[in-house]
């Protein structure tokens, strides 16, 4: 299983927004269920009355932190691909105590918000109101604390990098804390709130061993797993399935001809990763427009993440067909080599033959086109009769001259990554 | 319902969007979208060059209400209007304080709105995106900012008692 | 340098027209309301008996609401036109192949009996408008007096509701040239969202006009103008169940329609599997599962059963996303519809 499934491609851009109004929809009926649409039982978190708040919230973080590390620990998900916010810590320290006031002073958040509007409070559709006034605000204001905004950035890292923390330990310390504080917050609801227990609470009179008690139990049980079960992100320990790797080998499901990557180029497409595996020097001398060197003995799967599609070539191919298998054995799941490597890209692509006299009509328009994708290339095809197979490296084109004739997007300039919308909130 | 429960809940749909699409949940954001939308559909020019509208407007390709927080969010006040409405609880109220006039609920609830849209831009995420995705995922800025929103919290909270008790 | 991609995607060959903007489809979908309204309408004057004074939101809200509604659909439809002044030449003629023919020969029936309807029960609904308008009463009157005209009144708005809203169907279908709309599933279909919508919106307005205790202020004030205005007392009630069941049962078979013509299309030719994918998985996908599935068709079914079994409230909800529903699945069902094209397999 590969997940996040949305990562590796498992469906597109469209259904998951279908996915999303479906979470949205889970996110929404657990937030009323809360008990969240109602700013009165938000706010009295903050007066000891009913830490429902607290409660909630570090149920729901400590249930997903401890879920999505045993299933990234047991290689169902891969968590480098989960989404990390960027860290920069003053701006969201201040935002912070921003967004505190803010809490107190309209009674939700916006997440909150959304729920007890929908439900008729009208408090709550003026506090949405409200804060879309609050987005205008800040938008006009943007570009004169835009450099306050990107202060003190420490990039996309969590608490285990940041103190060098195992992260099963972490989670387990979490675990540990979070129990605590639900103690704490039942003690004090009863010494502030005036509260009896619930009947099925941890602080509960009973002696019962209470669902809410299980739960715990099951959370600190899998908590003390997680501190000793390593590192939750794959490793560069390959693990192999034959069956598998030799049935995509077999069908030939891992190779790509050098013509289909050269209309992929010229089309501009950008959903894949060329990796040229030669030398330094070689690839100095030529390569495909828009390749990334990595040398096959410093092959290690930090060069791309794993949901990318990655093409291999070297000169022949046997050198990519390695790369290819180690890299598939470190579980990435579209890994494609170019078919006959370098010498066949030069063949097909940069000096495509011409066909004989007798060829058909087809066949000429497919050498027209050909020539014109070679001409793209800075290649020549090659005419006559007598299509000698042309010196190799004497005339490959130049890397450093600007292509032949101006095209709409030039061959060795890779085309800029689309601008993708941000992923966070 | 048990807040343990409904934490738990919360915390598998929190677990499904991370293993199902790789992302965690939100809320500011669908409502900047719409916003850095509706602008551009105003003022063309003056959202394009905003570099702040022009981060939630894409590439110009397709719709930027094709967002999945958009959709997300269109979600939560179905998911909520569908647990109200079976729980009874659907009414056309304002939820405040006894010693606090409905007007003046009013105000502050727009207040503290504005407070919070400036706050979660600021933190890049609100109590969503960043306190329970990020705190699920141990990242280093959805911590601080997460002591910090209960910090600012309790330090206001005295001075408004007579909004709320 | 683009010599290798001459053979499509230019313009001048491979036109991805968008000839109708937002004037067909809300056309398509007043249009489909008309039609369900009527024959809601026509069907409650046949059954109802005469004693009974149930009929004001069916028989009179219905049809007067169902004639401004129509005058806003021909007026989206004339917009669209581009040699408006040449309207009347399609009355010269009736082509009896022409769904074009038949729809506007059909657009001018429905006033008359949409009118006839209205008016059989018009000084009971709104008394003031009958103290200032004396002929009103004496029209009621004459029609009631004639049981059988009633009988063709209200057969004549089934029928030329029917046909109406089947003819906003067809008339998609018959422009061959769109895969996705080349399916006979499409008549019943808009069919049966009209009348979704239809009953959707007397059921709201029986809703909105209930005396609640929960209803927003400004709701209350707004009614009390409209009822000083008109003298009108509230209207019954009692068949808000009634509508919400029949609404529930449209919704069910359109749901159903919307699967047959889905599934039609899939196992069709590769042409017409290409059209049902774009509402599934393409370009379409997000409004449609949400919009029209989601939203238009299955939370209102499940709130209405709720609202049956008598576990909510009877509320407004159900009603805005039945009728939402219903114009987003013309818009859906229009635009993907021109994005479809035969050719587009060889892409």
């Amino acid at each position: 299983m590969n997940a996040p499934f949305f990562k590796y491609g498992m469906f597109g851009d469209e259904m998951s927004l279908v996915v999303a109004f479906a979470i949205g929809i889970g996110f929404g009926f657990f937030l009323e269920r809360a008990g969240f649409g109602k700013a009165r039982l938000l706010a009295a978190q903050f007066y000891f009355r009913d830490l429902r708040v607290l409660k909630v919230m570090f149920t729901a973080i400590i249930t997903a932190m401890v879920g999505s590390f045993l299933l990234a620990r047991f290689g169902l998900l891969d968590l480098s691909l989960v989404y990390l916010t960027p860290t920069f810590l003053v701006p969201q320290i201040v935002g912070g105590l921003i967004l505190g006031f803010g809490f107190i002073i309209g009674g939700y958040c916006p997440g909150t918000s959304c729920v007890s509007a929908a439900t008729g409070r009208v408090d709550g559709m003026v506090y949405l109101a409200g804060m879309i006034g609050g987005l205008v605000g800040f938008a006009e204001f943007y570009p004169r604390i835009a450099h306050l905004v990107k202060l003190t950035p420490l990039g996309q890292v969590t608490l285990a990098e940041q103190f060098n923390i195992p992260y099963g330990l972490l989670v387990f310390a979490v675990v540990l804390m979070a129990l605590g504080a639900f103690v704490a917050a039942e003690w004090a609801e009863g010494r502030f709130g005036g509260k009896t227990p619930d009947a099925d609470s941890l602080l509960a009179p009973a002696r019962r061993f209470t669902p809410v008690r299980k739960f715990a139990a099951v959370l600190a049980v899998l908590g003390l797993v997680a501190a000793f079960a390593g590192s939750p992100y794959r490793t560069a320990l390959a693990r192999v399935d034959t069956r598998q790797l030799a049935l995509d080998a077999g069908t030939k499901a891992d190779h790509v001809m050098p013509a289909e990557l050269a209309d992929w180029l010229v089309e501009g497409r950008n959903d894949f990763l060329v990796v040229d595996v030669r030398e330094p020097a070689e690839f100095a001398a030529y390569h495909i427009p828009g390749a990334l060197n990595v040398p096959l003995a410093a092959l290690t799967p930090d060069f791309a993440r794993r949901n990318e599609r990655i093409i291999f070539y070297s000169d022949g191919g046997i050198h990519a067909a390695q790369a290819w298998f180690l890299i598939r054995a470190l579980g990435f799941p579209s890994v494609y080599m170019l078919f006959g490597g370098l010498e066949e890209w030069k063949d097909t692509v940069l000096f495509p033959a011409a066909p004989l006299a007798d060829a058909s009509a087809k066949d000429r328009i497919d050498f027209a086109r050909r020539s014109a994708v070679a001409k793209y290339f800075g290649g020549t095809p090659r005419t006559g009769t007598d299509a000698t197979p042309v010196a190799p490296a004497a005339t490959l084109p130049k890397l450093a001259l600007p292509p032949p004739t101006a095209a709409p997007a030039g061959p060795n300039s890779v085309p800029a990554p689309k601008k993708k919308k941000k992923e966070g909130c | 319902m048990n807040p343990y429960w409904a934490g738990f809940g919360l915390g598998l749909v929190l677990l499904a969007s991370f293993v199902i699409m790789g992302r965690g949940l939100g809320a500011s954001g669908a409502f900047t979208t719409a916003v850095a939308t509706t602008v551009h559909a105003v003022a063309p020019g003056h959202a394009e060059g905003n570099a702040f509208y022009a981060e939630y407007l894409g590439d110009g390709t397709t719709n930027p209400l094709k967002d999945w927080l958009v959709f997300e969010v269109l979600g939560v006040f179905v998911g909520g209007f569908l647990s109200g409405a079976l729980a009874n609880r659907l009414q056309i109220t304002i939820e405040k304080g006894p010693r606090i006039s409905n007007p003046r609920r009013l105000l502050f609830a727009a207040f503290g709105g504005a407070l919070m849209g400036i706050g979660a831009k600021l933190a890049l995420g609100c109590t969503s995106g960043q306190a329970l995705t990020g705190g699920a995922l141990l990242n280093v800025g959805s911590w601080a900012f997460m002591l910090c929103v209960f910090g600012g919290a309790y330090g206001l909270a005295w001075f408004l008692r007579r909004a709320w008790l | 340098m683009t010599e290798f991609t001459l053979f499509r995607h230019t313009p001048g060959i491979d036109p991805t027209l968008h000839i109708w903007g937002w004037e067909i489809p809300v056309y398509l979908f007043l249009g489909g309301l008309v039609a369900g309204l009527m024959i809601l309408a026509g069907a409650r004057l046949l059954i109802m008996r005469p004693h009974e004074r149930q009929a004001m939101v069916c028989c009179t809200i219905g049809p007067l609401a169902g004639l401004a509604l129509l005058s806003l659909g021909m007026l989206a439809l004339f917009l669209d036109l581009s040699h408006k002044l040449y309207v009347w030449r399609l009355y010269l003629i009736f082509e009896p192949t022409s769904p074009m023919s038949w729809g506007s020969w059909i657009l001018l029936l429905v006033y008359p009996a949409l009118l006839a309807n209205a008016l059989t029960h018009l000084p009971e609904t709104i008394p003031a408008l009958a103290k200032r308008a004396p002929m009103l009463v004496t029209i009621s009157d004459y029609i009631l007096a004639r049981p059988r005209l009633v009988v063709a009144i209200g057969l004549a708005n089934i029928t030329l509701g029917i046909a109406l809203g089947i003819y906003t169907g067809i008339l998609l279908g018959t422009l061959g040239a769109r895969p996705l709309w080349s399916s006979a599933v499409l008549g019943p279909l808009f069919l049966f969202s009209g009348l979704s919508t239809a009953a959707a919106l007397l059921h709201g307005i029986l809703v909105f006009t209930t005396p609640d205790a929960e209803r927003p202020e400004f709701a209350d004030f707004l009614l009390s103008l409209l009822a000083r205005w008109s003298q009108a007392r509230p209207l019954d009630t009692r068949i808000a169940p009634t509508l919400a069941q029949a609404d529930n049962s449209f919704l069910t078979i359109e749901l159903a329609l919307l699967g047959l013509l889905l599934i039609g299309h899939l196992s069709s030719t590769a042409v017409h599997q290409q059209a049902a994918w774009l509402l599934l998985t393409g370009p379409y996908a997000a409004v449609f599962w949400i919009g029209v599935i989601g939203l238009g068709i299955l939370l209102p079914l499940f709130l209405q059963h709720l609202e049956l079994q008598h576990r909510i409230r009877h509320t407004l909800a159900p009603s805005l996303l039945v009728l939402t529903g219903g114009l987003v699945l013309r818009f859906v069902l229009v635009n993907a519809g021109q994005a479809s094209h035969w050719a587009a397999m060889l892409n």
